[in-house]
């Protein structure tokens, strides 16, 4: 049961990290144009999330070991995903506007322009739900012996969830839905995750400490 | 003289045999495209991926063009009096060399947003740049974001067409660009729009959506269906009063004798002209920053 609910929890968690990185380029591309830097810029950037959420995953996990803490987590990662669309404009215009006008950007901002754009709307949010592999690994490894099946089948899990996201994302939510509505479907998503880790804590605790 | 001779022979063998006598001149892969340019009877071709881009005759460069470009002239019917233009999509610079060409007083700018491209037409499409003639390398969005320019007209063309079908950049074709677009245009400023599809056949549904995004913001716009190709070349007016085709083909008459219009066939360009919508365009969508399905559309699933 333990690793079924460990299972379901990374799966969304990988699920909407993916949603966020495909739509994510569609929804830059209207200020940084759609040059390969911003796909660039958007690949790269969700995999330093993925870095970074990770490492802090890991050691939150040794540290606390209680579901609920990602919960505190996730939580307000979904309600930045939730506001990106009305509160990520003023950032944006800051990083263009911020070159003088009738002069070509510099070739390195060119490039790196998109990076920041990408880093200030998507990074917190995606730091927050990469965390949640390697906490759940933890959580749903009840010996040594186990730990190669348990990380193994969270990150195929997690993993799998990130096929899903692509596909669904860049095949039919862009076809069905605009940007808008998918950002807040999937802030809502986050937020829901958040409290499916608050409210499974005790279920989770109390069959680790048996 | 010797080396010359060499370095010809060498290039000689450089150049690709292909069936029918084509042959591949050049090849290139940037990270926009795989580019290639090839030469068949007499006339050099621009392919991004397997889609023809450009075309000239290597006999007359200001010939051999696709016919939906010669509808691009079309815009001095809205705006007798224009002196700038702006061009998004570069290609091999037909059209820019055409317009700087037949009209002396017409300043061109593009805007093309792959380096490689712009190598390109210098090298192999007798595209030079000047005074009357600039490019910018950048995203064509950003960059008239960026400008505080006003151009008389603006031309996009910033659209592939490939085996699965089409890549029209969204954020080139959004209700707030046509915006961004109108407020860099003067008071009698025209757009014209390239679009890959037919009025009310093959992706009817994406020529649909287009007519009515630019609509949103422009009150005039017509269209010019090609008959050679599948293009429908809309064109969009910042003046409020509707045109008459009897009215447009006398304002066309008089450019031509006042030998302002010396494109060849001016006159009979003006004989596909559109002045209804599409059947479909209110039921189509509005193209938006926030939905713009376009790969959807042209892939006629909605």
């Amino acid at each position: 049961m333990r690793s079924v609910i460990a299972a379901v929890l990374v799966f969304l968690g990988g699920f909407i990290i993916m949603v966020l990185e495909i739509v994510g380029a569609r929804f830059l591309a209207r200020d940084f144009g759609s040059s390969f830097h911003v796909w660039v810029s958007q690949i790269g950037v969700v995999l330093i999330a993925l870095a970074l959420g990770y490492y802090l995953g890991g050691a939150l996990a040794d540290r606390w070991r209680r579901l609920s803490v990602m919960g505190f987590l996730l939580i307000p990662a979904g309600v930045l995903v939730f506001l990106i669309p009305q509160a990520s404009g003023g950032m944006i215009d800051w990083i263009i506007t911020r070159h003088p006008e009738g002069a070509a950007i510099p070739i390195f901002w060119q490039k790196c322009d998109p990076v920041l754009g990408s880093a200030l709307v998507f990074l917190l949010p995606c730091v927050a739900l990469a965390s949640l592999s390697p906490y759940m690994i933890r959580m749903a490894t009840q010996s040594l012996a186990m730990v190669g099946r348990s990380s193994g089948s969270i990150i195929a899990a997690s993993t799998v969830g990130s096929i899903a996201g692509v596909f669904v994302s860049g095949f039919i939510l862009i076809d069905h839905f605009g940007l808008k509505s998918i950002f807040q479907i999937t802030g809502g998503l986050t937020v829901l995750l958040g409290i499916l880790c608050i409210g499974l804590d005790r279920k989770l605790a109390v069959a680790y400490e048996r | 003289m010797i080396g010359l001779t060499m370095l010809l022979a060498l290039a000689a063998c450089l150049l690709v045999p292909m069936p029918g006598g084509a042959a591949v001149v050049h090849e290139y892969t940037s990270p926009y495209h795989h580019i290639r340019v090839i030469d068949a009877s007499g006339l050099r071709t621009l392919y991004f991926d397997d889609a023809q881009e450009s075309i000239i005759s290597l006999a007359d460069p200001l010939k051999g063009h696709f016919e939906y470009t010669e509808y691009f002239h079309m815009g001095w019917l809205w705006n007798t009096q224009m002196t700038s233009v702006l061009m998004i999509g570069l290609g091999g610079g037909s059209a820019q060399r055409s317009f700087e060409h037949y009209y002396p007083n017409i300043k061109v700018e593009s805007v093309e947003i792959d380096p490689a491209v712009l190598q390109i037409a210098r090298s192999f499409f007798f595209f030079k740049e000047s005074e009357r003639q600039k490019v910018h390398v950048a995203d064509g969005r950003m960059y008239l974001r960026r400008s505080s320019a006003r151009y008389d007209m603006i031309i996009l063309d910033a659209y592939v067409q490939g085996r699965y079908g089409s890549s029209l950049p969204q954020h080139l074709a959004t209700k707030e660009f046509f915006e961004l677009a109108s407020e860099r245009m003067s008071t009698n400023g025209v757009l014209a729009y390239n679009v890959i599809g037919t009025v009310s056949g093959m992706r009817a549904s994406l020529v649909g959506s287009l007519y009515r995004t630019l609509k949103s913001v422009f009150p005039q716009v017509y269209m010019f269906p090609a008959k050679s190709s599948l293009n429908v070349v809309m064109i969009a007016s910042k003046t409020g009063v509707p045109a008459q085709p009897t009215a447009l083909r006398q304002r066309a008459a008089q450019l031509v004798q006042a030998g302002r219009a010396p494109l060849p066939g001016f006159m009979q360009r003006l004989e596909v002209l559109q002045t209804a919508p599409p059947p479909n365009a209110y039921r189509s969508t509005l193209l938006t920053d926030d939905y713009a399905p376009v790969e959807g559309l042209a892939a006629g699933w909605q």
